[in-house]
């Protein structure tokens, strides 16, 4: 008798990882088939994770019981808090990483974890039965079966790397590509795409002079990202420097022989990550281009030249790093390069991850155009929870978009149009304001719990805190500030203000022009809760104001969501709604605004036509 | 759980949207009716119904005869072919003129339906178009105020409207907003970066914002007034001669006109047109402390006319010109104060306009000041289209947004602004989910 798993994960990458450590501790059998077990949570690219949105998505994840988090704090070497001097809202937790720690951390994870087994091995198709993916044959003929599968390629389809003149296939450096895969979606009528990303030289550290570059440190209080930790140390510095205005020169004589310019690649790139020569191109005034310099390990050689990526030949990328003062005499561990790769249409695929035309089949990762390994590994967890659910009947996990960055991140996948990889940004929420890196736990670690990957006690743990946050707040708000004598020479005397009219301690922490730190000393209940917690009820103050407004605005369209579109209402007589609109709303006619919302396709604009007609139908 | 979606350009890249079939001409009778069809499958259609109907050369017209299926002649018609996207709907079109007979229409269009079109909802041409993108929703609403227009100046506003001179207004003023928020995303996203907002900069342009908005909120006036006719209320004390005035200016006896003072007791309208602009001319009771209670409710409704009123046409009896002094007569932009019963007058009227109905002295200079009253608002619009209600109230709804950005952080500002560009949005009835980041990418240098 074959042995048959109930999830079957293709690629141990940042998705195929979070895929199989959920499925496995929902409780399922995992079989992990990836092509080196070596790779196994390889970072191809920087070794840092996090930022701003990226940070969000880990913090989020972690409180929905994801591993990212952890791993990261464990292989942290650097903790930085982006956008600090700003709201909670924006905060954005960076962290270096060692690359072969997380590497190895992931490695033994999986190995340890009760229900995943590891396979080494080329999936090269598809295996069905009764309609219903179930498996996939691997090259040489094995066939590995279960009940669904979950692909997580990663820049695998069809890759091409590409460094000057030399093209090659392979999936990353030193790692071939995977062919047979890719035909075989296509053959099953899926719609492929070419995207393109890239990636800068590596320098050794030995060789460069930092007297040239400037030193940057990690937090003074650096905090971890995941609940599992409980505090994590700065252990390495990064650098930074400043590309001249002979960079440029370089670049133009030689683009030509630019892969990107030179048209040897059809695939679409970021432009959140332009290469060096994209950025020359097309920012011909900017004189310099900052670069920052980033150890990929705590103890070797390897420094990550964050800024430069580029395809260029190597004999130019030679030229190009040793006009940057402090690199003159580097010498390279690895030159840049570029890969052009196939990514599925992400707009087939459906909220829970599962392709639309193939039950059974799901998603996550670069596959489905996105880039970068917080929406990875965000997206592999989501779609290792679907997985095990549908082969369980048991409710998914499906995240509103005011819910959570994942949720924005799957909805507009697979809503949207793509022309380029998919990153996730904070502007990309409209509900910024209420998905601050700060409340992820209170807002998603009842799903984990929910979903049995967050521990009770943890949770109950959790709440207290943001519990007892609500309680100063609420005092915050209540005790009367009097403006007597003694008061606002107090006042006066600390913050450099005069009050003139009662108010509440929540209205002084509130003005733009108090220094938090002074009033926070000062403000009764806050003496006794930790920095990290005082920034937290300053911000909350602040934004209450708009968050309560957003609400209010919430709860009208709230109210319009439930009211009833009449059965033969003429979506037709509604001038401006798209075609797409349009289609779809006769072609499934929903009941109410509400259901019309969630149909695919569906925009802000398109939805107050729609009320907008509801609502004057009444009066003709 | 829907999942499905339809896949949008595919879609209609192979042919999913059906083909939609008209009259386009006024139902009835007439010389001539125009039956446009529209849709992927109008080449074959148009095959179907004549051989001789050759969409490969398009915007050309001809002659050709019609069949139905089973080769029953219908009707000599002229046709125009038009080939995607180069048509008003954006997919191919075929229009057809045919003799306005109802059972030749009904023949013509009840063929093209059996051969597999569908009958056209009201407005799906127009809507075609908007999907298109052959015009966006303020264009689609000038579309029906053309077809409206009455009056010169609403055909001419209209018709603006419709070349989407009041769209680039918006788009500008959209175009503007995106900069600002790209400003302010990318310091939000990018602080690493060293993205950081130019505070004076952005303080400028967002007063730029706010000043679009208040340009295009004053021609709100002048389009209600386009659209609707300004309001022009004769007022004055009983039997200054202001139903005989109603009744010369609109060259009808509409108004009772009589010997007796408080004659008129209700307010009476009527319309009229002064050189191509709309105006509603009102008549009024005699202004008087009355002791009749139908004369005082008379006179409370004069008083709310003039309030409500664009321009008040007060009416003195020569006589009471005798006894007042000059300075009393007010010359505003508002308000007009005239002499009637010029023709009684026993000395030179100097210093205030002078009329009379019985010989027709300075009625033509009178309609001269009214113009002149009523259409400076609609010439300060210089060109451009008047702003309607439904945009007013977005706009209003947008300039409120940038009034607060100012005192708050600037993930709450980016909030505001993006209020605000949705109003905009919800104006031309587009949304363009990338244009923020497409923005930010085109004006800052930022990634690795
Ligand atoms: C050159 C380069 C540059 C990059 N630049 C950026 C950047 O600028 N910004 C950014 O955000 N991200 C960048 N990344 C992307 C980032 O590394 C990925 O987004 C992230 O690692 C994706 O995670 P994943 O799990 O989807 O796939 P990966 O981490 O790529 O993992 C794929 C896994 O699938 C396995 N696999 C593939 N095919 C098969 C098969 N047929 N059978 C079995 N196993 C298979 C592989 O062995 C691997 O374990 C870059 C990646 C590369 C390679
Ligand atoms: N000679 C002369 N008589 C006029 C002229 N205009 C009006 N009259 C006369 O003035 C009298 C009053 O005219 P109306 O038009 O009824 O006056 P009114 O202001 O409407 O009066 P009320 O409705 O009672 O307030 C009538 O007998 C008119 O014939 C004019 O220009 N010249
Ligand atoms: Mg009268």
């Amino acid at each position: 008798m074959v042995k048959t798993w109930d999830v079957v994960v293709v690629g141990a990458g940042h998705a195929g990882i979070e895929s199989a450590m959920a499925a496995a501790r929902m409780g399922a059998t995992v079989c992990v088939v990836t092509l080196h077990k070596e790779t196994i949570g390889q970072m191809p690219c920087n070794p840092a994770a996090g930022g701003i949105g990226k940070g969000h998505l880990v913090a989020e994840l972690d409180a929905l019981g994801g591993i990212q988090g952890w791993a990261v704090d464990r292989a942290g070497i650097q903790f930085r808090r982006l956008n600090s001097s700003r709201g909670p809202a924006v905060w954005g937790p960076r962290a270096q990483c060692d690359k072969e720690r997380y590497s190895i951390m992931m490695r033994r994870l999986l190995a340890r974890t009760q229900g995943i087994t590891v396979i080494e091995g080329e999936a090269n198709r598809i295996l069905f039965e009764r309609g219903r993916a179930t498996g996939v044959g691997l090259a040489g003929g094995t066939r590995v079966c279960g009940r669904s599968v979950i692909l997580t390629t990663g820049t695998f389809l069809g890759g091409v790397l590409h460094t000057g003149d030399d093209r090659r296939e392979g999936g990353r450096f030193g790692e071939r590509p995977s062919v047979g895969l890719g035909e075989n979606l296509r053959e099953m009528g899926l719609e492929l795409r070419r995207f393109k990303t890239g990636t800068p030289p590596r320098l050794d550290r030995n060789s460069l002079d930092y007297t040239k570059l400037e030193i940057q440190e990690g937090d003074h209080s650096p905090q971890p990202f995941s609940w599992r930790t409980q505090a994590v140390v700065n252990r390495a510095v990064c650098w930074v420097g400043r590309t001249p205005e002979r960079v440029r020169e370089i670049i133009e004589e030689n683009l030509d022989r630019s892969p990107l310019f030179g048209g040897r690649i059809d695939g679409v790139g970021p432009r959140y990550c332009p290469s060096i020569e994209d950025k020359v191109v097309r920012f011909p005034h900017h004189k310099e281009h900052t670069v920052f310099l980033e150890p990929e390990t705590l103890h070797g050689p390897s420094m990550y030249v964050n800024g430069l990526s580029t395809s260029l030949p190597a004999d130019v990328q030679e030229k190009v790093v040793r006009a940057v003062p402090g690199f003159e005499k580097a010498s390279f561990i690895r030159f840049g390069y570029a890969v052009e790769y196939d990514v599925v249409a992400p707009k087939q695929v459906a909220h829970d991850l599962q392709v639309s035309s193939v039950p059974g089949l799901y998603l996550a990762g670069q596959i489905m155009g996105t880039s970068g390994y917080e929406e990875a590994a965000a997206l592999g967890f989501v779609a290792g929870v679907n997985a095990v659910a549908s082969l369980w009947e048991t409710e998914g996990l499906r995240l509103g978009r005011e819910q959570a960055y994942i949720g924005v991140l799957v909805d507009d996948l697979v809503n949207r149009e793509h022309r380029e990889p998919y990153r996730m940004f904070t502007s990309r929420a409209e509900h910024r304001l209420l998905m601050g890196v700060d409340s992820a736990r209170e807002r998603l670690m009842s799903e984990g719990v929910r979903l049995g990957l967050v521990p009770m006690g943890v949770f109950h743990v959790e709440q207290a805190r943001w519990e007892k946050r609500r309680r100063v707040i609420e005092e915050l708000e209540a005790g009367a500030v009097v403006p007597d004598h003694l008061t606002q020479d107090r006042l006066h005397k600390s913050l450099g203000f005069e009050l003139r009219t009662p108010t509440t301690w929540a209205g002084i922490l509130r003005r733009q022009d108090v220094d938090q730190e002074h009033a926070a000393a000062m403000a009764p209940g806050l003496g006794e809760m930790s920095a990290e917690d005082t920034a937290i009820i300053i911000g909350q103050l602040r934004y209450s104001g708009y968050i309560a407004r957003h609400a209010r605005e919430r709860s009208r369209v709230e109210r319009l969501r439930h009211i009833q579109i009449p059965a033969d209402f003429s979506y037709r007589s509604i001038i401006g709604l798209s075609r797409e609109v349009l289609e779809e709303m006769e072609r499934l006619r929903p009941n109410t605004l509400a259901e019309a919302e969630r149909l695919g396709g569906m925009t802000p604009a398109a939805m107050s036509l729609i009320a907008g007609r509801l609502s004057t139908m009444g009066r003709d | 759980m829907v999942k499905a979606f339809s896949s949008g350009l595919s879609s209609v890249l192979s042919g999913g949207a059906d083909t939609i079939v008209a009259r386009a001409t006024a139902a009835g009778a007439s010389a001539l009716a125009v039956i446009r069809v529209s849709g992927p499958e109008t080449c074959r259609l148009a095959g179907l119904l004549s051989p001789d109907i050759n969409m490969a050369s398009p915007w050309r017209a001809g002659v050709v005869r019609l069949h139905d299926e089973s080769g029953v002649f219908l009707e000599e018609a002229i046709i125009i072919p038009y080939r995607a996207p180069r048509s008003y709907t954006g997919e191919d079109m075929l229009e057809l003129m045919v003799h306005g007979s109802r059972w030749i229409v009904d023949a013509v269009v009840g063929t093209i339906i059996s051969a597999g079109a569908r009958q056209a909802a009201p407005g799906e041409f127009t809507r075609r178009a908007v999907a298109n993108g052959k015009m966006d929703l303020v264009q689609a609403e000038a579309v029906n105020e053309v077809i409206q227009a009455e009056t010169e100046w609403q055909a001419r506003m209209a018709r603006e409207q419709l070349h989407g001179v009041l769209s680039q207004e918006f788009r500008a003023l959209k175009d503007a907003l995106v900069a600002l928020l790209a400003e302010v995303e990318g310091s939000l996203d990018f602080e690493e970066q060293g993205v950081v907002v130019d505070q004076g900069a952005h303080e400028a342009a967002r007063k730029g914002c706010v000043a679009r908005i208040d340009t295009l909120l004053v021609t709100v006036g002048a389009g209600v007034r386009v659209r609707e006719g300004a309001r022009v209320v004769i007022v004055g004390k009983p039997n200054a001669g202001k139903s005989t005035l109603f009744n010369t200016l609109l060259a009808r006896e509409r108004a009772i006109v009589a010997p007796t003072p408080g004659t008129t007791r209700d307010v009476l309208e009527a319309e009229l047109e002064i050189e191509g602009l709309p105006v509603i001319l009102v008549d009024t009771a005699g202004l008087r402390e009355a002791e009749d209670p139908t004369e005082a409710e008379g006179v409370r409704r004069a008083r709310r006319e003039e309030e409500r009123a664009d321009l008040i046409v007060a009416l003195w009896d020569v006589e009471d010109y005798n006894t007042l002094c000059f300075h009393e007569f007010k010359n505003t932009g508002r308000r007009l104060d005239i002499v009637s019963k010029a023709d009684l007058a026993e000395q030179q009227i100097e210093g205030v306009l002078a009329i009379s109905c019985l010989t027709g002295q300075g009625v033509d200079q009178l309609l001269e000041e009214i113009h002149l009253r009523v259409a400076a608002p609609v010439a300060a619009m210089e060109g451009s289209v008047a702003v309607n209600l439904r945009q007013a109230e977005a706009l209003l709804r947008a300039r409120k947004c940038l009034e607060t950005l100012i005192s708050v952080p600037q993930e709450v500002a980016a909030l505001e602004i993006r209020s605000a560009m949705l109003a905009l949005h919800e104006i031309l009835g587009s949304l363009d989910d990338n244009e923020v980041l497409d923005a930010v990418f085109s004006s800052f240098c930022v990634g690795k």
